[in-house]
């Protein structure tokens, strides 16, 4: 008898060994070393010195304004495309549609570091981007050496490979809104795009909802698109808090620090999402 | 229970591969004893430095046979990951062995004390006078040695005669920088070619070569901040004379330059000597295409021995093999054949100073046009002055590489070091000098 009852003990403990020594452990450890400064080995506990220190650090405060920016910029941008798009390709009137929806999907699934070394090479100063603006011409664009194109730069890389990984969680909730809502508003004349506003943005929204809080702590996190393409630069232009806390780190070997800023990107995520539910409003 | 066993079992190994176990134990060079009372060395390396060391093995093996290395040739970066990785986790699956350049020792041996093996304490200081002084002090942390010196990287201009020819310049005229930038604008304006590569915005090798040359560094000996010296503002403004004139490309890492270097269209490489073996293997075809002269002077007569780069060998401290991998670094470290065989099949520079009177430092190279570039190489290194890293080198680089990008975008040189370095300041606790 006492062998059966261990079985389903045995099917979950790989899941939870694994867990407990790759999650649990580092979680629970990192918390520890937030508390603690100095290079390498040479560790002491400095309490809340940690905590303190980031609220006077320049390139901190930088990395976080890189960050917000780029959260403030890109993911509406990068959402309201994604709705258009799912839009358009839920239409009954297009033909193909598998194919528009896997290739604007694709991007999701390239690798990231690939992705983005495609980018910089396009975005050099005699790339193809600047090739073809000089071809019509403009000006070419320093794309990655001035402070603020370089932001730009990341905008572009990102909503290219998100934009197809939103579209589709959109596809699947546009399916749940049922057609007699939109057959009832063209009996009383709504346009398609008063449609749009009126009845399928409200019936998405928790499906936006869900959207957005995974691209926020997605850009939370944000570090292979900047650390390929501008290394931070120029002059810390495009640093994340990300790239920020693995510079911290790795260059530095200021791991107690470098937790720290783990877990102030943890509490933003959790601050940012409580935000949005509160902000969205029904608490279904 | 034996069905439990297995499923632990189970468990452990896809940990373990989870963990990105590599081939090697995971205990510190525990290899110890192989087959018939061998002891194995491990090895971590990168590039053509693993070559050299399989090589020199089978030289060493000769006079011991019982002693054999694994080398595992990981990228320079993955190297200094993983080492971080190990010794934060307290020494856990170093290899005996592990190349680490100049400008990263001492922030190893400050960071980790415990983490490396005191070459002091087992007699390396016998050897010291075998190598210049700006290796022995890279090698020292309080006094005391971490790292046996490898290679160098005394700079060089590495130039294309074709591009010099058809515009008229003679390299050997080339004294000052300015004489350079003059040439360079010939350079241009004939061949269309730019003087020289850089990544403006992410990296500063020109620059750090420059503060050599001139007796500085982002730090002086003391360990204040030196960026702010009248040098400093000087080899920054420098570099903006050339992009003012439109001179230096605008290249994405090393790749770039090493683009630019094949694509001809830079007329030379500022470098370390080290860029030989770069150029003979990417750059095959343009073989009788390149010559050498070293780094301008800031002024008539000034200083152009410089240095950029190098390496030297450390030895993880706790590992089973300690003793035998002493044994063999020494002799890699102190034995001419040795460290010609880097030299002529790797493009390693030695350090060793008796290296230099071998023939081989007076031949003429073929690819450059039969000149004796290896000889122009060793007669500087006398004259290469310390670089002083200190422990805070890398947030050094971080902030000198902001200083150029913020020149380079149109803040006043002196301005972008001056702020440069009060963010240094900010963030080692060190004096900035005035």
């Amino acid at each position: 008898m006492r062998s059966k009852t261990l079985v389903p003990y045995m099917f979950v403990a790989p899941a939870v060994i694994l867990f407990s020594i790759f999650m649990a452990y580092p979680i629970i450890y990192s918390f520890i070393l937030s508390f603690q400064s100095g290079q390498g080995s040479n560790m002491e506990f400095t309490g809340l010195d940690n905590f303190a220190r980031l609220f006077s650090d320049d390139i901190f405060i930088t990395a976080l304004k890189n960050t917000f920016i780029l959260l403030i910029i890109q993911v509406p941008i990068m959402i309201f495309l994604a709705l258009i798009i799912a839009n358009l390709l839920n239409s009954a009137l297009l033909k193909f549609k598998g194919v528009f929806r896997v290739s604007f999907f694709l991007p999701a699934v390239t690798s990231l570091v690939a992705y983005s070394i495609i980018f910089s090479i396009m975005l050099m100063n005699d790339g193809v981007v600047n090739q073809f603006i000089t071809a019509i011409g403009l000006d070419s664009i320093p794309w990655l050496s001035d402070p603020f194109w370089a932001k730009a730069s990341l905008i572009i890389a990102m909503t290219w490979r998100w934009v197809g990984y939103n579209m589709v969680i959109f596809l699947a909730g546009l399916q749940n809104i049922p057609d007699e809502l939109y057959e009832a508003a063209s009996m009383d004349g709504a346009s398609k795009i008063r449609q749009f506003f009126s009845i399928t943005i409200p019936n998405l929204k928790p499906v936006i909802l869900f959207t957005v809080i995974l691209s926020t702590i997605g850009t939370l996190q944000l570090f292979d698109e900047p650390f390929v393409l501008t290394k931070g630069g120029p002059s810390d232009a495009t640093l994340t808090i990300g790239m920020y806390l693995y510079q911290t780190g790795f260059r530095f070997f200021d791991f107690g620090y470098a937790s720290t800023i783990a877990y102030v990107i943890v509490i933003l995520i959790a601050i940012m999402t409580f935000i949005q539910f509160k902000v969205t409003g029904d608490q279904e | 229970m034996k069905k439990w066993w297995s499923a632990t079992g189970l468990v452990a190994a896809s940990a373990m591969m989870l963990a990105g176990c590599s081939g090697t134990d995971g205990g510190n060079g525990s290899s110890g004893d192989g087959e018939g009372g061998k002891t194995t060395l491990t090895a971590w390396a990168w590039n053509v430095n693993v070559g050299a060391l399989n090589d020199a093995m089978e030289m060493y093996q000769e006079e011991n046979p019982n002693v054999e290395i694994q080398v595992e040739d990981l990228g320079r970066l993955d190297v200094y990951d993983k080492l971080s990785t190990g010794l934060a986790a307290g020494g856990v699956g170093l290899p005996d062995i592990v190349l680490v350049e100049d400008d990263r020792i001492g922030g190893y041996a400050t960071a980790f004390p415990e983490g490396f093996v005191n070459l002091s304490d087992m007699g390396f200081d016998d050897n010291a006078d075998l190598f210049p002084s700006f290796k022995q002090e890279l090698a020292q942390v309080d006094g005391s040695y971490y790292a046996m010196p490898f290679d160098a990287g005394p700079g060089g201009m590495f130039y294309r005669r074709g591009l010099f020819e058809q515009a008229g310049v003679n390299a050997d005229e080339i004294e000052t920088w300015d004489d350079f930038l003059e040439a360079g604008k010939k350079i241009k304006e004939e061949t269309g070619a730019f003087a020289m590569p850089l990544d403006k915005f992410k990296d500063d090798p020109t620059f750090r070569m420059m503060l050599n040359q001139l007796g500085t560094y982002y730090f002086d000996e003391n360990g204040n901040i030196d960026l702010t010296s009248d040098e400093a503002v000087m080899a920054m403004e420098k570099l903006i004379e050339f992009e003012e004139a439109e001179l230096i490309k605008e290249v994405d890492g090393w790749n770039g330059v090493v683009s630019a270097t094949v694509d001809n269209s830079v007329a030379a490489i500022p470098f370390g000597a080290w860029y030989y073996g770069t150029i003979i293997d990417q750059a095959a075809d343009s073989s009788g295409d390149w010559g050498v002269f070293l780094l301008p002077a800031f002024e008539e007569g000034g200083n152009r021995a410089s240095n950029l780069g190098g390496s030297s060998w450390m030895i993880p401290a706790g590992g089973e093999n300690e003793e035998a991998a002493y044994e063999f670094l020494e002799y890699f470290s102190t034995t001419p054949e040795v460290q010609l065989v880097a030299m002529q099949d790797y493009g390693l520079f030695p350090s060793l100073n008796s290296t230099y009177e071998e023939e081989l430092f007076t031949s003429e190279d073929e690819f450059f046009g039969g000149q004796k570039i290896w000889e122009l190489f060793a007669n500087q290194m006398a004259d290469v002055e310390t670089p002083y890293y200190t422990e805070d080198y890398a947030l050094g680089l971080d902030e000198a590489i902001k200083a150029q990008a913020d020149a380079f975008n149109g803040m006043d040189p002196a301005e972008a070091l001056k702020a440069a370095a009060e963010r240094l300041a900010e963030r080692t606790d060190r004096e900035i000098n005035n």
